[in-house]
Order: structure tokens, then C-alpha cells, then sequence
């Protein structure tokens, strides 16, 4: 199922990269044009035989599907000439890791303060709840993160921007670079994790209110459930399943929101450098590597949350199993 | 006479909703003996289901009961005064100790992610002693009782993997596995199809006579009623308007809402005769009608004391009971 959904996924992000106008080799010599080096029609020929672009369409498309998902390579980008494995490297696994932390932080705080918050009837815990998520809501990521880097550089001195110091930033990994990356990763975590709690929170409070209305709770209540085992083991359990359904969603949101935020803390990851090729430079290649990459990420969350939907619903697990 | 097994006095709830306070129910007393089948009929939205849930105090959290009011369930060892429950703990001589309740809807009345024995099992660890093999056995010989096949297997099975007729006979089985003294059935066959209405009803009336219990047996369905029930309590807008013994009360009807309630059945007898429902609508609950409840709908209502007066139940020499000032004036008119 997964497997489809990537080869369908794969079919069309390379129909769009087909689709900006003119070819590699015509964006990279016209490029080289702007340089000063004369360009004929006949080189723009001969790159293109060198590139594979005279080939038809579902061939070229086979061999990037190949390429990608077998040797997990995505070719040279279009205008930097550079390959594009090393030109991502580990940014666009760091910039996934940024986002998942987001993800795991928004609901490891939003699945316990939901669920106390839909069980709750106090007016004070409600109101004061509302307005802490619709500040989360209102409060833009990028505000926030102007804030925060405005308050440290005034505060410590130092603007925490970048996600590594100086003498890290391009050393191999290792643990003193990973503890240097996470003193400075927290922040763009905890920015993209802020707007993302404030939805989660309200995501978790609505689909638990709508368990805890539910006939199967007053049931139990009749049958004398009561306490903590009448929150956790009928409407907090049940809530669960459509929370771990919007995960995949959520995660696409965080995601459109790091570049945003990688720009105002000068990241240079992956959700920036995504933008960069489409505005700056058209840089097809780059584009479809990092689209695919991120959406085949969304395809494997969705493939685990699936997975846990099974081991949490019964119903979906005996449709599973027949 | 032997005390009663639950006693309401004056019970009257009202809901505190953004309109303001509604009343839902209204002065409602009504006794029920051990063993003893009621039948408690009215209209969808006359407070039946608001009643029978004061019972066991499963209202939701915006239900204000009035202070006068009174529910007291006798046992054998205690009484219980059910409206003066404080902790949640407390409650649970009513909900599925003594008093076990059954849904209309069998399907929600599950919790689809956990196993009809799981929750079986939950609820007889409860109120038992039992170990959870016993109460595992219990269980699956519970359903066998009620009629499902295969119950070692069906126990560790889902709701949505029983059909509609089973799931309520496995609620049936898990409302009686801890021998209550009082059935709630709130409309238990409504939305089940003929013959496994019949079928679910059958069960039910063996199931009385052997367990002995009391069944307060809620529905709009007369005819169900007639089946079951020794005695029945007809409400409107939130009061009870007659009472007295099933056949007598169906044969004979004293109110002018349960004659209008009979006339709406379709008569074997007669099918060309036409039905006539009792016309005009239920006012909302919100715009209770002064003096009579049913005054905005009755046929023959006669003025003054319709209006103004809220008419009491009153006994006739055979003990039944009507709320009207007709029949308390042509009452007065023989004597
Ligand atoms: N929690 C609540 N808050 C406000 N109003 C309520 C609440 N619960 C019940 N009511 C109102 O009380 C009235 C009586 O409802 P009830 O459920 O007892 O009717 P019923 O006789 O059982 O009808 P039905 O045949 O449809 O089940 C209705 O008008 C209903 O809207
Ligand atoms: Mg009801």
C-alpha cells in the first residue's frame, strides 16, 4: 500500500518537475549564458544527450525512480552542478527530526491537558485553557520567533540563530556536535511546537468531548465505572485513535511552517533551501528531491500510524486481518 | 402492603442550559414493588428517560434536582437515599449494584474498542467479590442464558461483531450478571426489528420470572406495554397524568392523553377505521403551559380550572389514578 502510494507520489512530482518550462540542460546553459559563455543550440543538444533528456518520459521517470529509491540518489541539481545527496547531506534529516520533535512535544503536552481539560466542567481550567491555545493560534511562529531571538540576543548576548556554532558547523557528527545542535535546536522546536500545541490542544479537547457525549460512557457510568478508569479506559482510549489520524496532517502543517521560521533563525536546512530552488533559481532537480523526501517522510508517518490505528482499534484490526 | 423496592417522591428535575432553567420533570411519584413490571409511556421528550436516569443519578452535570424531592430504594439490609449519593463511589449501589439499566441503542451502549467480556468481567469485579475467572465464567454463562450461541467465543468478541438482536440480548445479560433488584429498560426494543422485538421481549419476561427482579420499562409503545407490563404511568411534559393496571388503564382509559395515545394505535379489529393522532404538538419545554399541561392540546378541556390549576393525581376506588379536572369533577358528579 505504501509502496503505491510512493510510486504514485513519485509519478507526480516528477510530472511537475517536467512541467516547468524548458529542460536541465536549457536552464543550466542559459544560466552559464548570464555568465558571459556563448551558448548554440548545438550544446544545448549535446547536454541533453548527456543528461538522458532526449529519452521519452516514462523511461526518464523509471530511471529517477530507480535511482532514487535504490541507491537513494537524486542526481545533480539542475544549476548548482552539484550533487544533490551532498548538497542536502543530513539537513533534510535534521530539519524532519526538528519537525518530529515539534510533533512529539505539541502532543505529549496536548493529549494530557486535552483530555483533563474536555473532563474537567470547572469554568476557570476551560476559560483559562481557551485562552492560552487561541495565544497559540494568534500568536504567528515568526513573531514569536522574532521575539525570542530579540529577548536572547539582548538577555545572553547571543542571537541563537544558526544551528550549530562556529566550530561545529561543519564537523562529523558526533556526541559534542549533537549536544551543541540540541542547545541550539530547542528553539526552533519549541517555536514550531508552540502554534503546533495550540492546535493539537484543541484537536484532543473537541475529539474528546465528543467521546465523553457518548452513550458507551454512560453506559459504563451505569454499570458503576467511575474515577480515573472511567475517563482513561472509555473516552481518553477511544479519543486516541482520531488523534493518532491527524498526526500525518499535522506534521505536513509543522513542516510548511519551517521554512518561515528557518529564514527569520537563519537555519540553513532543508525547508529553506526548498524554497530557495523554487524562487531563486528554478531549480527542478533540487525541488522534486526535497518534495519527495518530504512527502515520502508524510507517506512512512502515515504507514506508522496506521500500524498503531490497528493495534488500537479493534475494528480496523479484524478489517486488517479478515 | 409490602414496601415498595423504589420510592420517588415529588421528584422534579430541571436543567440549567443557556435558555435558563428547563423542567424536564415535575412532581413525579411513582412507587415500584419487587418483581413488579412498570410501564412508562408518553410522548418522545416527556422527561422518561430524565426520570428513569434520576434513578440511578446519571443526569448530566447540569441537572438540578429540587430539594423536596425524594428517591428511596429499599434493599433488604438498608435504605438508600438515592438524590442525598454524594461520591461517585457511593453511587454504585444504584448503577449496576441494585439497579442495572439497559439502552435503546445496543450498539453505542458498547464501548467499541474494548471486548463485551472485558466489560462484562469490569463491571462484576465491581460488585463482587469475585476473582476474574469467576467472573469470567459468570459471564459466558450469562450468555448462554440470554440465548447467544458459542459464548466462550462471542465473550471475547466486539460489538460491531455481534448482529443488532444479539448485542442487546449481551446487554441484557450483562445488566442481570449482578442480580439487580430493579431492570431499567429505556426503550430496549425501539430500534431492534419486529421479530427480534418480539424475541428480546419473550427473553426479557422468562428472565423476570426467574430472576424475580422489578423492570421499570420504558417506551412510546403502548402495545409493548400491553405485553409486559402489570401496572403503567403515563407522562406528559414531564408529569405523570394516569396510572393504574396495564389492562385496565388500556381498556378503559380515564385522561384524555391516554385515550388521544390509544386512538393513535391501529385497531386489529377494525383497520379501516381511522387512526387519530393526538393532534397539535408538544409545547416546549421551555413554554410550559399554565394549570393543565395538556391543556394546549386537550379536546375537552372546559375553561377556568384547566388554565388556572394544575390538577392532582387522584385514586379512584379501585386504585387508579388520573391527573384531570374533568374526570375529578364527573367523580365528584356520581358521588
Ligand atoms: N442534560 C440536559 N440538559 C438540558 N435538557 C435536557 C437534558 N437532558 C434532557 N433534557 C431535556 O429533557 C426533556 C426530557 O427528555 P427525555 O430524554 O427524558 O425524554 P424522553 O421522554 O425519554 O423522550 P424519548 O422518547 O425521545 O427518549 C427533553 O426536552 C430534553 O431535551
Ligand atoms: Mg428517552
Amino acid at each position: 500500500m505504501a509502496v503505491i502510494t510512493l510510486l504514485t507520489v513519485s509519478l507526480i512530482v516528477f510530472t511537475l518537475m517536467e512541467m516547468v518550462p524548458g529542460t536541465c540542460a536549457e536552464r543550466y546553459l542559459a544560466f552559464k549564458n548570464t555568465q558571459g559563455s556563448q551558448i548554440s543550440i548545438d550544446d544545448i543538444k549535446a547536454e541533453e544527450k548527456r543528461l538522458g533528456l532526449d529519452r521519452p518520459f516514462f523511461v526518464r521517470w523509471g530511471s529517477w525512480v530507480g535511482d532514487v529509491s535504490l541507491k537513494g540518489e537524486f542526481g545533480d541539481s539542475c544549476i548548482l552542478r552539484l550533487n544533490i545527496n551532498q548538497l542536502l547531506a543530513d539537513k533534510f534529516w535534521i530539519s524532519l527530526g526538528i519537525c518530529l520533535a515539534a510533533l512529539i512535544l505539541s502532543y505529549l503536552i496536548a493529549i494530557p491537558v486535552g483530555i483533563f481539560s474536555a473532563s474537567s466542567n470547572s469554568p476557570a481550567t476551560n476559560n483559562s485553557l481557551r485562552f492560552v491555545s487561541y495565544l497559540g493560534l494568534a500568536l504567528p511562529n515568526f513573531l514569536l520567533a522574532l521575539i525570542i531571538m530579540l529577548a536572547s540576543t539582548v538577555i545572553f548576548g547571543d542571537s541563537l540563530t544558526g544551528l550549530f556554532s562556529k566550530e561545529f558547523r561543519d564537523a562529523a557528527w558526533s556526541w559534542a556536535r549533537f549536544r551543541d545542535f540540541l542547545s541550539r535546536a530547542w528553539l526552533p522546536i519549541f517555536i514550531l511546537g508552540w502554534s503546533a500545541t495550540a492546535f493539537a490542544l484543541q484537536t484532543v479537547r473537541a475529539l474528546m468531548l465528543d467521546e465523553i457525549g457518548k452513550l458507551y460512557v454512560t453506559a459504563a457510568s451505569a454499570r458503576g465505572v467511575t474515577g480515573a478508569k472511567l475517563l482513561w479506559r472509555y473516552p481518553a482510549r477511544h479519543a486516541l485513535g482520531p488523534v493518532i489520524n491527524s498526526l500525518g496532517f499535522d506534521l505536513n502543517r509543522i513542516f510548511n511552517e519551517l521554512p518561515i521560521v528557518a529564514l527569520i533563525l537563519t537555519l540553513t536546512e532543508a525547508g529553506a533551501l526548498l524554497i530557495e530552488s523554487l524562487a531563486r533559481s528554478n531549480d527542478q532537480q533540487l525541488a522534486g528531491a526535497i518534495i519527495f523526501l518530504l512527502t515520502a517522510s508524510i507517506v512512512a508517518l502515515n504507514f506508522v500510524t496506521d500500524i498503531l490505528l490497528a493495534l488500537l482499534d479493534p475494528r480496523v484490526r479484524r478489517g486488517l486481518m479478515g | 402492603m409490602t414496601k415498595p423496592l423504589i420510592s420517588v417522591k415529588d421528584l422534579t428535575v430541571r436543567f440549567r442550559t443557556e435558555e435558563g432553567l428547563v423542567t424536564a420533570v415535575e412532581n413525579v411519584s411513582l412507587d415500584i414493588a419487587p418483581g413488579e413490571v412498570l410501564g412508562l409511556v408518553g410522548e418522545s421528550g416527556s422527561g422518561k428517560s430524565v426520570t428513569a436516569k434520576a434513578l440511578m443519578r446519571l443526569n448530566a452535570g447540569n441537572t438540578r434536582y429540587a430539594d423536596e424531592s425524594r428517591i428511596t430504594l429499599n434493599l433488604d439490609d438498608q435504605g438508600v437515599e438515592v438524590l442525598a449519593l454524594k461520591r461517585d463511589r457511593d453511587m454504585r449501589i444504584v448503577r449496576g449494584g441494585a439497579i442495572s439499566m439497559i439502552f435503546q441503542e445496543p450498539m453505542a451502549s458498547f464501548a467499541p474498542a474494548i471486548t463485551i467480556g472485558d466489560q462484562m468481567v469490569e463491571q462484576l469485579l465491581i460488585h463482587s467479590s469475585m476473582t476474574r475467572v469467576e467472573a469470567k465464567e459468570l459471564s459466558i454463562e450469562m450468555l448462554a442464558r440470554v440465548g447467544i450461541p458459542e459464548p466462550a467465543r462471542r465473550f471475547n468478541q466486539y460489538s460491531f461483531e455481534f448482529s443488532g438482536g444479539m448485542r442487546q440480548r449481551a446487554m441484557i445479560a450483562m445488566a442481570l450478571s449482578t442480580r439487580p433488584k430493579l431492570l431499567i429498560a429505556d426503550e430496549p426494543t425501539t430500534a431492534l426489528d419486529v421479530t427480534i422485538q418480539a424475541q428480546v421481549i419473550a427473553l426479557m419476561k422468562d428472565l423476570v420470572a426467574e430472576f424475580g427482579m422489578a423492570i421499570l420499562f420504558i417506551t412510546h409503545d403502548l402495545g409493548v406495554i400491553a405485553q409486559t407490563a402489570d401496572r403503567v404511568a403515563v407522562m406528559y411534559l414531564g408529569r405523570i397524568i394516569e396510572t393504574g393496571p396495564v389492562r385496565q388503564v388500556i381498556r378503559d382509559p380515564h385522561h384524555p392523553y391516554t385515550r388521544g395515545l390509544l386512538n393513535a394505535l391501529p385497531k386489529l379489529e377494525d383497520l379501516d377505521s381511522e387512526l387519530t393522532p393526538v393532534p397539535g404538538d408538544i409545547p416546549s419545554p421551555l413554554d410550559r403551559p399554565s394549570g393543565c399541561v395538556f391543556n394546549t392540546r386537550c379536546p375537552v378541556m372546559f375553561g377556568e380550572p384547566c388554565l388556572a390549576e394544575i390538577p392532582q393525581l387522584m385514586q379512584d376506588e379501585t386504585g387508579r389514578m388520573a391527573a384531570c379536572h374533568l374526570v375529578a369533577r364527573n367523580r365528584g358528579a356520581k358521588t
